[in-house]
C-alpha cells in the first residue's frame, strides 16, 4: 500500500486506545485452547449462467442449495452466538454488553459477516463470522492512502466488468481527477494484483477479496453509514504519550516527575463540585431563555425582537432579571456595560472610582493592540500608581514593589498583580457595599418587567414571515415604504 | 532501445509489487508459515533488483539533456510510474517488518490469527520470480534472521526513493497518464502485458452461452435436414 501522509497528532495510536484494546480482544480470541470456538463451513460457489450473452454474475451461497457447481471448500469462521458466549464467560458482562461490544468488533473490521458483509452487525444467532487479517487491521492505523483506494476500485470494475455501485462510481471518478498522473500505474497494479490472485485457490481468493471488501467498507464507508473511525479535534500532547516498550532510566524518571505533579494539583471535592453546579443551575434557572421562556417572547416564535431590543448592552432601562443578575457574583456586574456604569456611579458618590478606572485602563491594555502597550503602559503609571498621581489607587507595597519592577520591561500582562489586587479590594468592600445601597434598591425597584405578548386568539394564523429587505432595496424603497403602513406591527389577529 | 527496456523493466517490477502485496496480506493470519517468509524474502530482492536496475536507466535517461519533447515526457511518465511502484513496495515492506516482529512464528506467546486462508503461496512467490516453480530451503530459525534482513532493505529503499527524488526532479502534476479512466476494462490494450483478466473472467460465460446457442442450432438444423429428406422421400 501506498504511504500516505503521516497521520497528525503525536501519537495516533495512543489517541485512539480503543482500537488497540480491540487488538488485544481479537488476539485472545485466536487462543486454541481458550479462545471462541472455530467451526469450519463449507463454501460452495454457485454460478448461475445468465441467457444474455456476455453477462455473466456469480453468486455465493454460504451453505446454500441449488448449485450447478459446487466447490467443497473448509474454512474456519465462528458462530455469532460463539462469540457472544465467549465475551460474556472472558469478560463476565450481561449478554447485553457482549452484544455491543461484538457490534463494535465487527463495526471497526476485526471481523466480517459471511453472509451479508454489507451489514456490518453481531447478530447473536448461527451466522458465521471470520477474522481479518492482520494487515487490515484498524489499530495499526496505516494510512488508506488514495491510490490503495484507486487500485482498489480498478480491481473491482475488471471483475464486475463496469457494474460498480453508485457510491464508488462516484468515489472512481474522483479518484480519476484527482490522481490522474498516476492512473498508469493503478490500472497496471489492479491487472496484475489479480492476475497474482489467480495463482491462489479459488477459495482462499473469495476469502482474501471479501477482507479487502471489509477493509474499503470501514475505511471508506458508504453514504449513510457513519464512519467508525472520525475523531473529533486533534487534542493536545496532554493524552498523547508514546508507550514506551523498553523502560530504561529515562522512562521511570519521566513517570516519577509526572506523578509528582499530578499529586502538587489542587483537587475539588466533589461533594463541593456538585453543590455547586446545582448553586448555579438553581440561581440561573430563572434566567435561561430555554428553560424558562422569554419575556416579552420568543423572536424566532414570535417574530418580533422586541426582546433583542429590551436585552439591548446599552438600554436605559434594564429588565428586573438583568439587575437581579448583577447580584449573583461581582463579575456579572461587571461584564453588563450598564452594571458598570452604574456601579461607576456609586463609587464615585463614596470617592473611589478610580478603583475602577484603574481596572478599565488594566483591561485596555491586556486585551489592546500591541503597538500601543508602552504607551498605555506609561499612561496608566502617570495617572494611577505614581506616588503623588491625580488618581492614586492604594496598592499595598509588596504588589507595588514587583509592580515597578515590571515596569522596566512593560508587556501587556505587567499590570496584572496590581488589577488583581484592586479586583478582590472592590469585590470585598465596595461590591457588597453596593448590593445593600439604596442606589441599587432603587434600581431593583425601577427595573421593567416587559409584559408576556397575548397568544392569539387562532393560534394557527400567524403572521406570514417576511425576510428582510437587503439594505440596498431598503435604501430605494424608502420614500415609498414611508407612505405604507408599519412594517412589523402586531396587525391582524 | 532504452525505453523498451525502461518499459519491460517497470512491468517487471510492478508484477512483483503485486505479488510482494499478495504475500504480504497473509502475514500473521493463519497461512503464516516458514514458507510464507521464505518467499516473501526472494520477492522482495527480487524487486529490489529489478528496482535498482530501472532506476539506473530511468536517471540516465532523464539526466540527458538532449532528449526530445516527446522522449522527455514519454520518461517522465515511466519515472511517474516507478516511483508510485516503489512507494507502494517500500509501504509494504514496512508493514511486512511490522507484523512479522509482531506475529513470531515459533513463539507461540501470540497465535496466529484464523481468517480461513489456508493454501500454499508458492505459485504468487514463482510469478513474481519468473520461473515455474519454488524451492523451500529455509532453516528453522529464517524468520528471525530474515526480520533483521529486512529492517536493513526497508532502510535502503528509503534511501533510494530520497536519492531518487534527489536527483531527478520530475513535476508529478505535468505528467499526462495514458490510460483513461475505465482502462482497465479494456482488455490487452494499454501499456501492461496481454492477455488481460477481464477477458478471461468474460470468456467462461460467454463460452456457455455461445456453446448453448451453437447446440440449438446445430439442433434445428438436423430437424430441417430430416424434414427436407423426408418431404424428398415422400414426393
Amino acid at each position: 500500500m501506498a504511504a500516505g501522509p503521516a497521520p497528525p497528532g503525536g501519537c495516533p495510536s495512543a489517541q485512539r486506545p480503543h482500537l488497540s484494546k480491540m487488538e488485544r480482544v481479537v488476539v485472545s480470541m485466536q487462543d486454541p485452547d481458550q479462545g471462541v470456538k472455530m467451526r469450519s463451513q463449507r463454501l460452495l460457489i454457485t454460478v448461475i449462467p445468465h441467457a444474455v450473452a456476455g453477462e455473466g454474475p456469480r453468486r455465493l451461497g454460504w451453505g446454500a442449495s441449488g448449485p450447478a457447481l459446487a466447490y467443497p471448500h473448509p474454512s474456519l469462521c465462528c458462530a455469532g452466538s460463539d462469540i457472544v458466549e465467549w465475551l460474556i464467560q472472558k469478560y463476565c458482562i450481561s449478554e447485553e454488553e457482549a452484544l455491543h461490544l461484538g457490534t463494535l468488533l465487527v463495526r471497526h473490521g476485526y471481523l466480517y459477516p459471511l453472509r451479508d458483509p454489507l451489514s456490518l452487525l453481531l447478530q447473536p444467532d448461527d451466522t458465521p463470522y471470520r477474522f481479518q487479517t492482520p494487515y487490515f487491521w484498524t489499530s495499526t492505523q496505516w494510512p488508506a492512502a488514495e491510490l490503495d483506494y484507486a487500485i482498489y476500485l480498478a480491481k473491482k470494475n475488471i471483475r464486475k466488468q463496469g457494474a460498480l455501485v453508485d457510491h464508488e462510481k462516484e468515489h472512481y471518478n474522483q479518484l480519476h481527477r484527482k490522481i490522474s498522473h498516476t492512473w498508469d500505474l493503478v490500472v497496471m497494479q489492479a491487472r496484475e494484483q489479480l492476475r497474482a490472485a489467480k495463482q491462489r485457490r479459488k477459495g482462499d481468493r473469495l476469502v482474501i477479496a471479501c477482507q479487502e471488501q471489509t477493509f474499503w467498507l470501514v475505511h471508506r464507508p458508504p453514504p449513510g453509514v457513519p464512519s467508525v473511525l472520525e475523531q473529533g479535534p486533534e487534542r493536545g500532547s496532554c493524552t498523547a504519550r508514546r508507550v514506551q516498550m523498553t523502560k530504561n532510566m529515562d522512562f521511570y524518571r519521566r513517570e516519577i516527575e509526572y506523578c509528582r505533579k499530578a499529586l502538587g494539583r489542587t483537587r475539588v471535592k466533589s461533594s463541593v463540585c456538585l453543590e455547586a453546579y446545582l448553586k448555579f443551575s438553581s440561581q440561573h434557572g430563572p434566567h435561561d431563555p430555554i428553560m424558562s421562556g422569554c419575556l416579552p417572547s420568543n423572536p424566532w416564535i414570535a417574530d418580533s425582537d422586541t426582546y433583542w431590543v429590551v436585552n439591548a448592552p446599552s438600554v436605559a432601562a434594564p429588565t428586573k432579571l438583568r439587575v437581579d443578575r448583577w447580584g449573583f457574583s461581582f463579575r456579572e456586574l461587571l461584564e453588563d456595560p450598564v452594571g458598570r456604569a452604574h456601579f461607576m456611579e456609586f463609587l464615585r458618590k463614596e470617592f473611589s472610582a478610580e478603583n475602577l478606572s484603574f481596572w478599565e485602563a488594566c483591561e485596555e491594555l491586556r486585551h489592546g493592540g500591541q503597538a500601543q502597550v508602552p504607551a498605555l503602559v506609561d499612561a496608566v503609571y502617570e495617572q494611577f500608581l505614581a506616588p503623588g498621581a491625580a488618581r492614586w489607587v492604594n496598592i499595598d507595597s509588596h504588589t507595588m514593589e514587583r509592580t515597578l519592577e515590571g515596569l522596566r520591561r512593560p508587556h501587556r500582562y505587567v499590570l496584572d498583580d496590581a488589577q488583581l489586587h484592586i479586583y478582590m479590594l472592590m469585590k470585598k468592600d465596595s461590591y457588597p457595599r453596593f448590593l445593600k445601597s439604596d442606589m441599587y434598591r432603587g434600581l431593583l425597584a425601577e427595573a421593567v418587567v416587559p409584559p408576556e405578548t397575548k397568544w392569539r386568539v387562532f393560534p394557527f394564523m400567524r403572521k406570514p414571515r417576511r425576510s428582510s429587505p437587503s439594505p440596498a432595496l431598503l435604501a430605494s424603497m424608502e420614500p415609498a415604504a414611508a407612505a405604507g403602513g408599519p412594517r412589523g406591527g402586531d396587525g391582524e389577529a | 532501445m532504452a525505453r523498451e527496456e525502461c518499459k519491460a523493466l517497470l512491468d517487471a517490477l510492478n508484477k512483483a509489487t503485486a505479488c510482494y502485496h499478495h504475500l504480504v496480506l497473509t502475514v500473521g493470519s493463519s497461512a503464516d508459515s516458514q514458507n510464507l517468509r521464505e518467499e516473501l524474502q526472494k520477492t522482495r530482492q527480487k524487486a529490489q533488483e529489478l528496482a535498482v536496475a530501472a532506476r539506473a536507466q530511468l536517471t540516465a535517461a532523464l539526466r540527458d539533456r538532449g532528449l526530445g519533447a516527446e522522449e522527455r515526457a514519454e520518461f517522465e511518465r515511466l519515472w511517474v510510474a516507478f516511483s508510485g511502484c516503489l512507494d507502494l513496495l517500500e509501504a509494504d515492506m514496512r508493514r511486512a517488518l511490522a507484523l512479522g516482529t509482531a506475529f513470531p512464528l515459533h513463539a507461540p506467546r501470540r497465535p496466529l490469527v484464523h481468517t480461513g486462508v489456508t493454501g500454499g503461496a508458492a505459485g504468487i512467490a514463482a510469478r513474481a520470480l519468473s520461473v515455474r516453480s519454488l524451492r523451500h530451503e529455509a532453516e528453522r530459525d529464517f524468520d528471525v534472521n530474515d526480520l533483521r534482513e529486512l529492517e536493513r532493505e526497508v532502510l535502503q529503499v528509503g534511501e533510494m526513493i530520497h536519492d531518487m527524488e534527489m536527483k531527478v526532479n520530475v513535476p508529478r502534476w505535468t505528467v499526462q497518464a495514458r490510460q483513461a479512466a475505465g482502462a482497465e476494462l479494456l482488455s490487452g490494450a494499454g501499456a501492461s502485458s496481454v492477455g488481460g483478466v477481464s477477458t478471461e473472467g468474460r470468456r467462461r460465460p460467454c463460452d456457455l452461452s455461445k456453446a448453448l446457442a451453437a447446440a440449438v442450432f446445430s439442433a434445428v438444423l438436423l430437424v430441417a435436414v430430416a424434414l427436407a429428406v423426408c418431404v424428398a422421400k415422400l414426393s
